[in-house]
């Protein structure tokens, strides 16, 4: 039995891998591969390697690609650590019953891939995944290969050493004299919660979802990913299921799919930013390509080129007609291993106007495009304050779509004068059609506020609007007669109201931009 | 079979493999077109130093074979699409072909059918370039700036290295962005680039000897933006700009960079002193440039006046954007008594075109003045209508430099030393990574077609995701090293002292 305890160990740990990496969290590493880059060819090498981290980065940045497949990267990186076990045991020739000691290097490098969290958005370490492993291999291996060259040299253990160290501790300094940017390691913020991020927040796993099946313009699984349990979703969930419910039509439906966003527990990352983490997508569902191309870059800039930035700076260079600058960003993903398909369908759109017309892309997006004014502004990276304000602030939306959207965007920012104007055209737009549900929950609330600027007198609401919103006035007024406190009062009325625009218009208040 | 003989067999083959002899095929077919070449070199004049012209054949998936003809000799070259050039041949090429040209011949294997193009020349000129070129790599961001460098390329052969790069002194705290280079005389003994935020100061080189000033004073706008060398003095103009950033929702320009206020300093560098040139009340002063004998100082100023006292000066500035016009003006100046007198408006752009000037620069014989106009605004590189246009000084004639521009943003205009070159920043590639042109400028005053300065490998912009930014031409190499750059960058920048005129 003792003889087969390094199996056994390499088993267990082998197994335990693999729950927690493709089992458990195949869309972090999806997402990981998703923010890195890697072009074949000999310019982005060079850039590479002449860069901070040189070879090592270049060899892990191929290789964080493989996780496009998160089975595929996670088998290549528990490989590594594999040899990493088996060298450790010959290096020091543990005995087998204490074979498990050896396994501390590939937990530590596992607890290290799974301890960024968000951080996987901010890393400015290309190739993170597979650097500390790489680096540790090298090493072993370095070592090992001194002790066996130098295993009949009749030399003192501490030249050995000397032998063994000495050209390590040089290489950094060399490399100092060739490239003297090389070597800093800018992460001076250290992720501290991210294990906890990664293996225990369902939102984060919901949002890393919801952004896939956003950007393959999968909007039914978007609206599955929502919590249905109670669970307070995050702000960019709230964001990514209000687009999916606009694309499929059902922006209506808003409130009643839990629109009260809270801003993900973090703890210690003090730079937590819809902008990094969506602003690109979110933007370019929403018809802004300009700025969906601004996010794209500036997050390229700031933290690395990605597939991610390069694929939405694609989408929107062929929605802005850039050719040129699309075919650039083309050639870049065709010189990729698993982008480079993707990369072949975008181009077909450039080549055919009629197959971009027809596109799955171009149907969704082009009502949102209809509106030709341009503005010169600024969103201060507050993504989604600057869509609910663009949106409440569009007069005479020029399609259906657009007119959904002013409308449900104004009773979200809770803009009371937006929306009564946007709702009293379309009352008049539409005179012969039933008004949905949550206009009128929204105009027999705010048409009747002090400060509206128009009057509701002559509008008939369906009686059970109108029913439902004298009992929930009744039960509110009772309530706070009781002098129940609001929490309180949000708890005891959601039941009843809890997918009305007016629960939503009372109780939260918490909208907390990011 | 031994390993020695496994290995000379090996050996036989790369030999036979990197022999292979090209040869032009004989039964091309002959098309009536001139071939489809990246980048695009066919009939352009170019320096008699110029590193070799490397391209790559654009006739799809083609095998290709360029045939180079000139006066000492003709050169086989084909590399799959590409055609890379041997740097000696190329030397020998072009010192036959002075004054003449190469003949190129263009042949591509279509299929299994090769296919002949018309033949196109490359003109060489009796004169030689500046040997170095100097610009900021950086990605055409917004906001965001992370790696920023400032590099000088050899334009001889393809060696680049950098000046300096503000990752060396950069943390994840505290970024540093760097701002404009400056020389005096395409000489580097005197030269200066600005940093900003981390580190922040202006970084000069006075006389080979670098310090590190900080041009803010309580009396000024801001450190020094926008720099010009006296040509003879030690001293340097410079704008002083509160600047900001506003974004298109539609237009393809994407960006607005806009002054809210501007001014003009003179600095004096052996005193370290800053006095005010220019600092008049609703105007927009901007982008200095001296005249080559150092006695005329040209500038571009814009007249705007802020009338709306409820909101802030940058949110009206956005509101009225377009309506920022530049005009071109000219100071007399004094070297020896540093006065300034005669400002006159040379060029109104504003009124009678309805158009704004920017980024002056002239001749070093100082006969013409060439400059980056469009529609509005100082930041013509972000303006697709922004195109270069050149002045005769003596007749005051302005005419638009057709041969230089493109239906896409030119800007930055900039001499080599010796006057036959021209160097602008054009975005004509793709709309919006910016890349150096350099075209012939003859006697007669007429620019020639530009070409894309040179690579080792022809698709080398197509993966370069960063902007050439204030290419600036150079008759010698910034010696003073990175690191010595960055150990100064750490040092406290001197103060510079405020002097009243």
């Amino acid at each position: 039995m003792k003889k087969y305890l390094k199996y056994i160990y390499l088993f267990a740990f082998i197994t335990v891998a693999y729950i927690l990496l493709p089992v458990m969290n195949g869309d972090y590493l999806y997402t990981i591969q998703d923010n890195n880059v890697f072009i074949n060819g000999h310019t982005f090498m060079m850039e590479t390697v002449t860069g901070e981290g040189g070879w090592i980065v270049w060899v892990a940045r191929y290789l964080t690609q493989f996780f496009y497949h998160p089975w595929l990267g996670s088998t290549i990186l528990i490989l590594f650590w594999v040899a990493i076990y088996w060298i450790t045991i010959r290096m020091f020739n543990i005995k087998d019953k204490w074979c498990f000691a050896a396994l501390a290097i590939p937990v530590f490098l596992l607890y290290d891939l799974l301890s960024y969290g968000y951080w996987i958005y901010y890393a400015k370490a290309p190739g993170f995944p597979f650097v500390p492993t790489l680096l540790v291999l090298f090493v072993l291996l370095y070592t090992w290969g001194i002790i066996y060259l130098t295993r009949n040299l009749h030399i003192s253990w501490h030249l050995k050493g000397l032998i063994a160290i000495g050209p390590l501790a040089i290489i950094p300094y060399i490399s100092h004299l060739l490239w003297p940017t090389s070597w800093h390691w800018h992460l001076d913020y250290q992720p501290k919660n991210g294990i906890l991020t990664t293996l225990t927040d369902k939102n984060f796993r919901h949002e890393l979802r919801m952004y896939r099946a956003l950007d393959e313009f999968r909007f039914e699984d978007v609206l599955n990913e929502m919590p249905t349990d109670g669970q307070a979703p995050t702000n960019l969930m709230v964001l990514y299921k209000n687009i999916a419910l606009m694309h499929t039509g059902q922006m209506d439906r808003m409130f009643e799919t839990n629109n009260c966003g809270i801003k993900p527990d973090t703890g210690d990352s003090p730079k937590i930013r819809t902008s990094l983490l969506g602003a690109p997508i979110i933007y370019y569902m929403f018809g802004h390509i300009n700025y969906s191309y601004r996010w794209a870059m500036e997050n390229a800039v700031q933290y690395g080129l990605s597939f991610r930035s390069l694929k939405m700076m694609t989408r929107c260079a062929i929605f802005n007609q850039e050719f040129e600058v699309a075919a650039k960003y083309i050639s870049l993903l065709k010189s990729s291993t698993f982008h480079r398909q993707w990369a072949i369908e975008h181009e077909a759109w450039m080549m055919n106007s009629t197959n971009f017309i027809q596109s799955k892309e171009y149907q969704t997006l082009s009502p949102l495009l209809s509106d030709n004014k341009n503005i010169l502004d600024g969103d201060d990276g507050l993504c989604e304050q600057y869509l609910l304000e663009y949106f409440s602030d569009l007069n005479h939306p020029s399609t259906p779509l657009l007119e959904n959207v002013t409308m449900c965007m104004s009773l979200w920012a809770k803009d009371y004068y937006a929306f009564c104007v946007h709702f009293y055209d379309y009352v008049n737009n539409h005179p012969n059609s039933p008004i949905p549900l949550l206009y009128q929950e929204g105009a027999i609330l705010l048409g009747n506020a002090e400060e509206s600027p128009i009057t509701l007198d002559q509008f008939r609401f369906d009686d059970v609007v109108a029913n439902k919103y004298n009992g929930f006035i009744q039960d509110y007024n009772q309530l706070l007669q009781q002098g129940i406190k609001e929490q309180e009062m949000a708890k005891r009325l959601k039941p009843l109201y809890g997918n009305t625009y007016w629960w939503y218009y009372y109780f939260y208040n918490d909208f907390n931009i990011y | 079979m031994k390993l020695k003989n496994i290995l000379s067999i090996a050996v036989m083959a790369t030999l036979l493999v990197a022999c292979k002899h090209l040869d032009v095929p004989s039964d091309a077919q002959m098309e009536s077109r001139l071939p489809k070449i990246y980048p695009d070199y066919t009939e352009v004049m170019v320096p008699a130093n110029i590193c070799p012209m490397n391209f790559a054949v654009q006739e799809g998936e083609s095998e290709t074979i360029a045939r180079l003809t000139s006066p000492g000799g003709t050169y086989i070259y084909g590399d799959n699409q590409k055609v890379l050039i041997d740097e000696t041949e190329w030397t020998d090429m072009l010192k036959s072909a002075k004054g003449k040209e190469i003949k190129v011949e263009v042949f591509a294997k279509i299929g299994d059918k090769w296919k002949a193009y018309q033949p196109f020349n490359i003109y060489v000129a009796e004169d030689s370039i500046d040997e170095y070129i100097s610009y900021r790599a950086i990605q055409p961001s917004y906001v965001a700036y992370e790696k920023l460098s400032i590099n000088q390329r050899n334009l001889t052969n393809f060696d680049e290295r950098e000046i300096y790069n503000n990752m060396s002194v950069s943390s994840e705290k505290v970024g540093q962005c760097i701002n404009c280079h400056s020389y005096k005389n395409f000489k580097t003994d005197n030269m200066l680039f600005h940093m900003r935020q981390g580190y922040g100061g202006t970084m000069i080189v006075s006389n080979g000897e670098l310090k590190k000033v900080d041009l803010k004073t309580d009396e000024t706008l801001s450190a020094g933006v926008y720099p010009a060398w006296h040509p003879t003095k030690n001293l340097i103009a410079f704008s002083t700009n509160k600047t900001g950033q506003s974004f298109h929702t539609k237009n393809l320009n994407k960006i607005e960079v806009q002054d809210t206020e501007s001014d003009l300093i003179l600095y004096d560098v052996d005193k370290n002193e800053v006095s005010i040139i220019s600092e008049l009340d609703d105007e927009l002063e901007v982008f200095p440039t001296w005249s080559p004998d150092g006695k005329k100082l040209y500038f571009c100023s814009a007249h705007f006046e802020y009338y709306n006292d409820s909101i802030e000066k940058s949110a009206e500035m956005i509101q009225r954007y377009d309506e920022v016009k530049y005009n071109l003006y000219s100071a007399d100046f004094n070297p020896d008594t540093k006065e300034f007198s005669n400002v006159q408006m040379i060029y109104n752009a504003s009124d009678s075109l309805g158009q704004s000037v920017t980024l002056p620069r002239i001749s070093p014989d100082g006969k013409y003045l060439l400059f980056a106009q469009a529609e509005y605004g100082c930041f013509h590189v972000w303006h697709a209508d922004a195109d270069i246009y050149m002045m005769n000084l003596k007749t005051q004639q302005v005419q638009k430099m057709d041969a230089l521009n493109s239906e896409r943003s030119e800007s930055y205009p900039t001499w080599s030393s010796n006057g036959r070159w021209i160097m602008v920043d054009s975005r004509r590639d793709d709309g919006n990574y910016t890349r150096p042109y350099i075209a012939y400028f003859d006697k007669k005053g007429k620019a020639h077609k530009p070409f894309m300065l040179p690579q080792k490998d022809p698709y080398f912009y197509t993966f370069y995701l960063r902007s050439f930014n204030r290419p600036e031409f150079m008759i010698e190499p910034v010696n003073i090293t990175p690191q010595e750059f960055a150990e100064k960058a750490k040092e406290d920048a001197i103060p510079a002292k405020y002097a009243d005129r």
